[in-house]
């Protein structure tokens, strides 16, 4: 498959094997969403975070992790369900919103509120 | 080709109506008339099923990928089932009547169909997301039945499911 012909999606999915590199190591704050395509809020939420990670994109980074492909990386940060967002800064977690509305306003302060507390 | 339906592998309601559609679809000897797959978790996997069809309107309702490469969806889509059937074709031309240039039968499939996609929370789908508001108060009074004791579950989160135990 040609990645052209695929839709791009401007979040980057992570797995276990590039979680360290691009989370635990990354230069500047990263928020990480542990999701699952079969979950209908994480479907719902998903406009919503696309737009706050294109808001954010040059003060953040906007990951998304699939639990069904990576399920021992949700255990290991102790994921309860889905949509959990995981923010991360300087390899420690700084903060987690479980659940979001499904609007913009709701979704950007899940992405940027544990940053200011 | 074959046509092919795709459906929410994650919802036991979806599953239960998926299984009884393959043993229709299946007969004693040579291929079946339908395939029937589960949605999965891989977006590239499905795009190469269906280059037209993302992983989220995948989710949203039930598709058919029909051989001449166009997607039926939602209640078009069980109509095309009811078609390919051998147990449900009798009946399934209905949905292609006109009268006065609609297709009421195919009108009121459509309206069943979203009911239906309405009420699967109520047969434990959890992970179908919000209720829509005529069904709210079913489910809570479903929840209240079942599990008097334990709070709701909260409105906008899909609990993880636990891993099934490892074969002793």
């Amino acid at each position: 498959m040609n990645d052209s012909d695929m839709q791009v999606d401007p979040i980057t999915t992570v797995t276990a094997a590039t979680f360290e590199r691009m989370v635990l190591q990354a230069d500047r704050p990263v928020a990480v969403e542990f999701m699952s395509y079969a979950c209908a809020h994480c479907g719902a939420i998903e406009p919503a975070l696309q737009h706050a990670a294109a808001v954010l994109a040059t003060q953040e980074r906007v990951f998304r992790v699939n639990i069904a492909l990576d399920p021992d990386l949700a255990r290991s940060f102790a994921i309860q369900g889905t949509p959990t967002i995981v923010l991360f800064r300087g390899g420690r977690e700084a903060g987690r919103v479980e659940g979001p509305l499904p609007t913009q306003s709701s979704v950007l302060a899940a992405l940027t509120d544990p940053f200011e507390a | 080709m074959t046509p092919i339906l795709l459906y929410d592998g994650e919802c036991g309601f979806c599953r239960r109506i998926a299984h009884w559609v393959q043993k229709a679809a299946t007969p004693a000897s040579g291929p079946p008339c339908l395939v029937v797959r589960a949605i999965g978790e891989d977006p590239a996997a499905l795009y190469l099923l269906s280059p037209q069809l993302t992983i989220w309107e995948a989710y949203a309702a039930p598709h058919v990928l029909m051989p001449d490469g166009s997607i039926k969806r939602a209640g078009e889509a069980i109509a095309e089932v009811f078609r390919r059937l051998p147990s449900t074709q009798w009946f399934a031309g209905i949905f292609a009547v006109t009268i006065g240039g609609v297709q009421p039968f195919q009108i009121m499939l459509n309206g069943a169909t979203t009911m239906l996609a309405d009420i699967r929370p109520l047969f434990g789908c959890e992970s179908c997301g919000e209720p829509s508001p005529w069904v709210k108060p079913l489910l809570w009074i479903s929840h209240r039945l079942k599990s008097p004791a334990s709070p709701a579950p909260a409105p906008h989160f899909t609990t993880v499911r636990p891993a099934p135990a490892p074969p002793a």
